[in-house]
Parts: structure tokens; C-alpha cells; sequence
């Protein structure tokens, strides 16, 4: 498939700090999960590709455009949708107003156009009922599918999500799925994540960041295959495991090396996504 | 693929779609915003108030003075209304900038397709509906000055846009702020920090030229002087011009500010600046030689730059802006006349128009008195208390002769000259009260007129008011026919009273027996 948006050689330091390092991906359309731990750079890189800062070097292009001149930078920002994490509402403002607010900065200036794009947002993440109401007055989940309608508003071809999820009860963050699915059908999604689940649930690549590098890219099965033969069962906490914990039966699930003979067990995309990070620690200490 | 770093090769050409719709977008985002000020209480509380109270004056008909407006005035009193408007916008166009920065939304807009300075633009721009209401309350309160059927003079289109220039300045200024101090408390702050630097600084210039026209609006303190348009005297153009390069050099200092730094907007602000500086240069001027001149000859010798006409026997004389009015001084006039007696009723008087220039707008001194014999005084005022104080100078000159002779009426030719000039009034008690300074009825006061007034004691007092509670034809007969008594220098107040039949007022003692 035709990569939609493309990043080569990345770099980005924060004073000693390596942000991004040589990163290098490829995104096609549909919902690409980025899994990595606190600090790993994925909000970084998330606003590098929605060109809140620019990196130190390399480049992106963002559906064929390159935001390496001034007029390439606006054209990527009008094929952008961008939800940061804990995004800032106006509480003043009803939600039908702020995601107007936004259409305008997207320069959406033709009025009943606009308006017709906002109500279709709206109504889209469900919200055309209370589009009226302040968003003060609506609850957290309502608010962040506002931050998610004005992302979406402008029909934006590519849509960078930072962890949009967190916060969310069981039942909103199910709803936010479906959402989250729903937006990735025609345009390229990046999803930023601390939610193994969501990924296996939404994404159908996933890229895993530690460091400032990419560990993997591939698809959410390649990324569980990873853990084949890693997993295993133990009435004790298993010493060689990298991770083990009791589950509810009272039995160890065990993520690792498993001893010879060990009751292997069907891994999952988080035994995956936690042995990639626990090989690039093992790279790290060997050097 | 090229490099998308911190120092990227910017494309000098942008298409003029992109222009074209980043304008469209910039002018829409105004208009978000212009609405949302209206949400802010301050805004709405003024604007309603600002409007409201103009519209009730454009609807109501005023009496008095304000029937006979001089429009070189009235085009200064448009520029006090919108005051409090401005403050309101200066402080909530604040918070509007920086709404954004409080909430936290920088982040997500910092990546939208409107760049940062394109929104400061906006933020200037969506003050511009309040200018323009400003400007039609503007239009409308001197359209209305100007319909009236009294109204003299001319106004100056650059004063009439000191109040719209204003509110697009406070909305200016408070985007500036909001760039500089991203903090709200800064502009309830510089809202008290200007008031007390203005006031430093006028106390410490000595409330000089250039400092007196440094302020948005400039009123005229302590004077009540109506100057004919060409004495007036102040730099309204510079000042407009002033205005409007502050306005250019503040909304593009906000845009610099905001990281729109090319060419064209630097060399903008540098235009911008140069245009304030002419506009402050030339507004510190002062009066010019030229103008003092004109003031000086048209306070010591009026006739000058007047026309006379002739109206009946009397001859009236005017600026030219006020040629229009010899009617309704005739009118004052013939009505005082036809009461009088002997050669007075036929007496051809001079009625002069006259002001005291020399001090300009602020100048409050008073005019005076006419030594030539029967040449009366008028001001540039008209309407209302003028009218019965116009009727006291004419009677007084008819009785006493001219207009210097202040201290001898103060026997019981009083009586008369008051007679005279409230006997034919529509509504003499009601213009007893007005023409005396403490608006009474009994009891002694002084009684004003365009020059120096007279003193009536308490016993003038009470036979006046006699005289105008009696038949107009009946006292009017007797005047006539005891007019030389009545007139004689020295004829006692007890003695009127005899001679026109009224009550003689106890223990009334006339200035002679004081």
C-alpha cells in the first residue's frame, strides 16, 4: 500500500536530551497505534508530523506535501487533524462554537459551508444534541469527543491522536473506539497509546517507540508473534522471567525465557509490545 | 523530500488562492470574535448604554439651549460617549487574545492552517464593528444637532472621528498588551497605570501643548465659550492623524509581536510610526500667530469680520455663522420695544454680537459692557436663559441708555427695565426665576445679562412680580404714560410702585438710600 505519510532520519534534541532519534517511519491509511513507555518520544514525534516544532534534521512528508517551505507547512496543516493530550477547551464557548472556532483557523471561511461541517462533525462523534450546550456543562467524555470533532472538522486526511483514551472510563473509552475506527476508514490515523488494547483493537500497524528510536513497525500480529513461545504458566513467579504476576486463577503468567518443559501459553500484543522493550534495555546494558 | 528543520527554505510564493482564502478566514475569525466580545458584560453594559442614551437623545426634543446648537461644538461633544465603551473593549479584547493561551488551546491551534499573527490581525479587526456603531452614533447625534432649526456653525469631520478612532485605539492597544504581558490583570492595571501617568504627566509639564493633545480625547475644561469655527483653534486634523497612526503602530506592533515579522509589516510599523510622530508634531503646535490675531480682532473689534442687517429700526450684527439668528433678536427685540414708552419704543438700537476669543475655548471671561449709546450685546449662545438675559440687556440700554452705565440702574429703573424685558414674555415668572442668579422669585438677587447685570433688592423684587401677575395691556399703559419719571436717573423704587399702582414695598430701599 502507498505510504500516505512518510518520515526519514528524524532528529530532535531537547537540550542532552534525544527527543527522536533517526526516526524513520511509513503510514498508510488506516489506524497506526505508536506504543512506547512515558518519555519515549511519541509526543515528540506526533508534533514533528503535526508541525507544532520542527526536528534538528531529516524529513516528512505528509500526503505528498513538505512542510519544508512556508506553503508546503500550511498545506500539511490543512490535511491535519490533531488531538493533543489533555487538549485545551474554551468553557465559555458551546461545543457547536468551538469546533466553529476551529473550522475558521482551518480556514473553512465560507459560513454556511462551515456550519454544515461542524453540525456533520458533531453529529459524527454523536454530539449533535448538546452542540448548544457550553462545554463547561458537559461531562469529560463529551468534552474530549468536542477536542476529537475539532480534529476531525475539515475532513482533515490525516489525524495524529495523542492519547486520547486516558481518563476515560470503560464505557466512554469503548465509545471513543468505535470513534477512533470510524475515522481511520478513508484517511490515515496516528494513534498514540499506552493502551495495548486499543491498539489490538483498532490498529491495523503498530509502531513501538522507546528512546527516541522505532523498536518495531509491523502489524499488531507480528508485534504478539514477537512473544511465541514466551509465555508460559507457573504456580510460582517464574525467577528467569523479564515479567511475571498472578492472575486471577492464582496461577504466574510469566513473560521471558521459559525454562524447558514451561506450560506455554497464547501471548498477547502487550507480552509483544513488553518484550520489545525489554530487548532494547538488554541492548542498552550489554553496550 | 526535503528538509523539514528548524531552519527550513521558506517558499517565497504563495499562491493567491492561499492569500485570498487566508483573508477570507481572517475576516470571518473577527467576526467570531467581534461577537464573542459581546458576551463579555463590560461590552454589552456599554454598548447598550452608549447607544441606548444616544438614541433617546436623537428622539428627544430638547428645550432651551440645546434647540440652538453651534455645530463646532457639537461635533466635539460626540467624542465623551463612547469613553467607557473603549475601556470595556481595551480589557475584554485582552482577555479575548489571550483566551486562548489561559485555556490552553495553543497547542492544538498553533498547528492550525491560520498562523498566530494572522489571528492577532483579527483580534485588531474584531473591534471594528464597535467603531463602526460608534461611528453611526456618531453620524446620527450630529445629523440631529445639525437638523435643528436653530443650529449655527460647522463641524469638523476629523473631530467627529475622535470617538470611532478611539475605540478602534483601546481595541488595538489591549491586543498589544495581550502580546506583550500575556496576563489579564495587565489591562485592568494599564487602564489605572495610564490614568495616573496622564495626570504625572500633565502636572509635570505644566499641562503643555504637546502633552494636552497626547490623550485619545482632549476636551476643553472650564470654558463656556462659543467661538466662531474659525477661532476655535484646535488641531483636530493632527489629531486624527495622531490617531490613526497610533491605531496602525499598535495593531502592527501586536502583529510583529506575534511573529509576523516580514518586510512589508516592519516597513508598515516604521509608516506608521512616522505618521504619529507628524500627526503629534503638528497637534503641539498651539495657536498660531494668524489665530491669535483673529481672536484679538474678533473680541475687541467684532465688526470686522460681521454683517448687519436691518431689521424694523434696529441694526443687528453678526459673525457670520450666526447671521441667521437676527430673526429671533428682532423678535427679543420688537417684543421689548412695544412695551416701552416715549422715544424709547422707537429708538433705533445696534445689537452687536460679540465674544471674548482671546482666550480661546477654555476662556471664560466675561464681556464688557458697551459704552456707545444704545448698542446692545449678544452672545454666541442662544436658547434657553440666554433669551430672557438677552430681553434684560435691551431694556437696560432702553432705560439707562447704554450699556456701562451698570451702576446707576440700580434705583427703581430697575423696576422698568425688568418690566420691560419680561412684561411681554410667554412665561415671566418662569424667566423672573431663570434670569436671576439664585433662580428665585422674591427676595434680592443679581439678574444676568450678555454684559454686566443689574441687582434687584428684595422691594424691586416684590413689585416686579406684581406687575407681571397684573393685565399686560393695563401696566403697559401706565408705563407709557409715566415713561419720563419712570426713566429718570434716581426715581425711587417706592415712587414706581406709586406711579404703576402696585403695593409700595415696606422699608424698600433703593441703591442711592443704601
Amino acid at each position: 500500500m502507498t505510504a500516505t505519510v512518510s518520515a526519514s532520519g528524524l532528529h530532535l534534541r531537547y537540550g542532552g536530551t534525544r527527543a527522536l532519534d533517526d526516526v524513520s517511519l511509513r503510514l498508510t491509511p488506516g489506524v497506526t497505534g505508536l506504543l512506547g513507555p512515558n518519555g519515549a518520544g511519541k509526543t515528540t514525534l506526533l508534533r514533528v508530523l503535526a508541525t507544532a516544532v520542527p526536528a534538528d534534521r531529516g524529513s516528512f512528508t505528509v500526503l505528498g506535501h513538505d512542510p519544508g517551505s512556508s506553503h508546503g507547512r500550511q498545506e500539511v496543516r490543512r490535511s491535519l487533524g490533531y488531538l493533543p493530550q489533555s487538549p485545551g477547551l474554551q468553557p465559555d464557548f458551546s461545543a457547536f462554537e468551538f469546533v466553529d472556532y476551529v473550522a475558521i483557523l482551518k480556514e473553512l471561511s465560507d459560513r454556511t459551508a462551515r456550519h454544515r461541517e461542524v453540525r456533520r462533525v458533531l453529529e459524527e462523534v454523536d454530539l449533535g444534541d448538546v452542540r448548544a450546550k457550553r462545554i463547561k456543562k458537559l461531562s469529560g467524555g463529551m468534552r474530549q469527543r468536542v477536542a476529537l470533532a475539532a480534529a476531525l472538522v475539515g475532513d482533515p486526511g490525516f489525524l495524529v491522536l495523542d492519547e486520547p483514551t486516558v481518563g476515560l472510563d470503560p464505557e466512554q473509552r469503548m465509545r471513543f473506539r468505535e470513534l477512533i475506527a470510524q475515522a481511520g476508514e478513508g484517511r490515515t490515523v496516528l494513534l498514540s497509546t499506552h493502551q495495548t488494547e486499543d491498539v489490538a483493537m483498532l490498529c491495523h500497524r503498530v509502531l513501538v517507540m522507546a528512546r527516541g528510536r522505532i523498536l518495531f513497525e509491523g502489524t499488531p500480529a507480528e508485534l504478539t508473534a514477537r512473544a511465541a513461545g514466551r509465555v508460559w504458566s507457573s504456580t510460582e513467579r517464574a525467577p528467569g522471567a523479564k515479567a511475571g504476576w498472578r492472575t486471577g486463577t492464582g496461577s504466574f503468567r510469566n513473560v521471558g525465557d521459559p525454562p524447558a518443559g514451561a506450560d506455554l501459553l497464547e501471548p498477547t500484543l502487550e507480552d509483544g509490545y513488553l518484550l520489545t522493550l525489554d530487548d532494547v534495555d538488554a541492548e542498552v546494558a550489554t553496550a | 523530500m526535503s528538509l523539514a528543520t528548524k531552519t527550513p527554505a521558506e517558499s517565497a510564493a504563495v499562491p493567491e488562492d492561499d492569500q485570498r482564502r487566508a483573508w477570507a478566514a481572517v475576516f470571518a475569525l473577527a467576526r467570531f470574535e467581534a461577537r464573542d466580545l459581546l458576551r463579555y458584560i463590560p461590552v454589552l453594559v456599554t454598548l447598550v448604554l452608549y447607544v441606548g442614551y444616544a438614541a433617546w437623545t436623537l428622539f428627544h426634543q430638547h428645550d432651551g439651549m440645546d434647540a440652538f446648537p453651534a455645530l463646532q461644538d457639537a461635533d466635539r461633544a460626540t467624542q465623551a460617549g463612547p469613553l467607557l465603551l473603549g475601556i470595556a473593549l481595551f480589557v475584554c479584547v485582552n482577555r479575548c487574545t489571550l483566551r486562548s493561551r489561559k485555556r490552553g488551546t495553543d497547542r492544538q491551534f498553533d498547528v492550525l492552517v491560520m498562523e498566530p499573527w494572522r489571528r492577532t490581525v483579527a483580534h485588531v479587526l474584531s473591534v471594528t464593528p464597535f467603531a463602526a456603531v460608534t461611528a453611526l452614533v456618531v453620524l446620527g447625534e450630529f445629523t440631529r444637532q445639525a437638523l435643528r432649526a436653530g443650529a449655527v456653525g460647522h463641524g469638523s469631520p476629523a473631530e467627529l472621528a475622535v470617538g470611532p478612532l478611539y475605540v478602534l485605539l483601546c481595541g488595538a492597544f489591549g491586543v498589544l498588551l495581550a502580546r506583550l504581558v500575556p496576563s489579564t490583570f495587565a489591562a485592568p492595571v494599564g487602564v489605572i497605570g495610564l490614568f495616573v501617568l496622564s495626570v504625572f504627566v500633565s502636572a509635570g509639564t505644566n499641562d503643555a501643548e504637546w502633552t494636552r493633545w497626547l490623550p485619545p480625547i482632549v476636551g476643553e475644561d472650564g470654558g463656556n465659550t462659543v467661538l466662531p469655527s474659525d477661532l476655535i483653534g484646535r488641531p483636530a486634523a493632527w489629531h486624527a492623524l495622531y490617531l490613526t497612526g497610533l491605531i496602525l503602530l499598535l495593531a502592527l506592533c501586536a502583529v510583529l509581536a506575534s511573529g509576523g515579522r516580514t518586510l512589508s509589516l516592519k516597513a508598515g510599523a516604521a509608516g506608521a510610526l512616522a505618521l504619529t510622530l507628524a500627526g503629534a508634531v503638528g497637534q503641539a503646535g498651539g495657536a498660531s500667530p494668524e489665530l491669535t490675531a483673529a481672536r484679538e480682532q474678533a473680541s475687541v473689534a467684532p465688526h470686522r469680520d460681521q454683517s448687519c442687517v436691518r431689521r424694523g429700526g434696529s441694526t443687528y450684527c453678526a459673525f457670520p455663522e450666526w447671521s441667521v439668528r437676527a430673526g429671533d433678536w428682532a423678535g427679543v427685540v420688537d417684543r421689548v420695544q412695544s412695551l416701552a414708552g416715549g422715544t424709547a419704543a422707537r429708538q433705533p438700537l445696534l445689537v452687536r454680537q460679540r465674544v471674548e476669543a482671546r482666550y480661546g475655548l477654555g476662556g471664560d471671561s466675561a464681556i464688557d459692557p458697551l459704552t456707545t449709546p444704545y448698542q446692545v450685546t449678544v452672545g454666541t449662545r442662544w436658547g434657553g436663559n440666554r433669551v430672557p438675559e438677552f430681553a434684560v440687556g435691551v431694556a437696560y440700554v432702553l432705560v439707562a441708555g447704554d450699556e456701562s452705565k451698570g451702576g446707576e440702574l440700580c434705583d427703581g429703573r430697575v423696576v422698568t427695565a425688568m418690566w420691560l424685558a419680561l412684561g411681554g414674555d410667554p412665561h415671566p415668572m418662569a424667566d423672573l426665576a431663570n434670569v436671576r442668579l439664585d433662580d428665585s422669585v422674591t427676595g434680592s438677587a443679581y439678574v444676568l445679562a450678555p454684559t454686566s447685570g443689574l441687582s434687584m433688592t428684595a422691594g424691586q423684587t416684590d413689585v416686579v412680580r406684581e406687575l407681571l401677575h397684573r393685565p399686560r395691556g393695563e401696566v403697559t399703559a401706565s408705563v407709557r404714560r409715566h415713561w419720563t419719571e419712570l426713566t429718570a436717573p434716581g426715581v425711587s423704587t417706592a415712587r414706581v410702585a406709586r406711579v404703576l399702582g402696585t403695593e409700595v414695598p415696606k422699608g424698600a430701599k433703593d441703591c442711592a438710600e443704601e
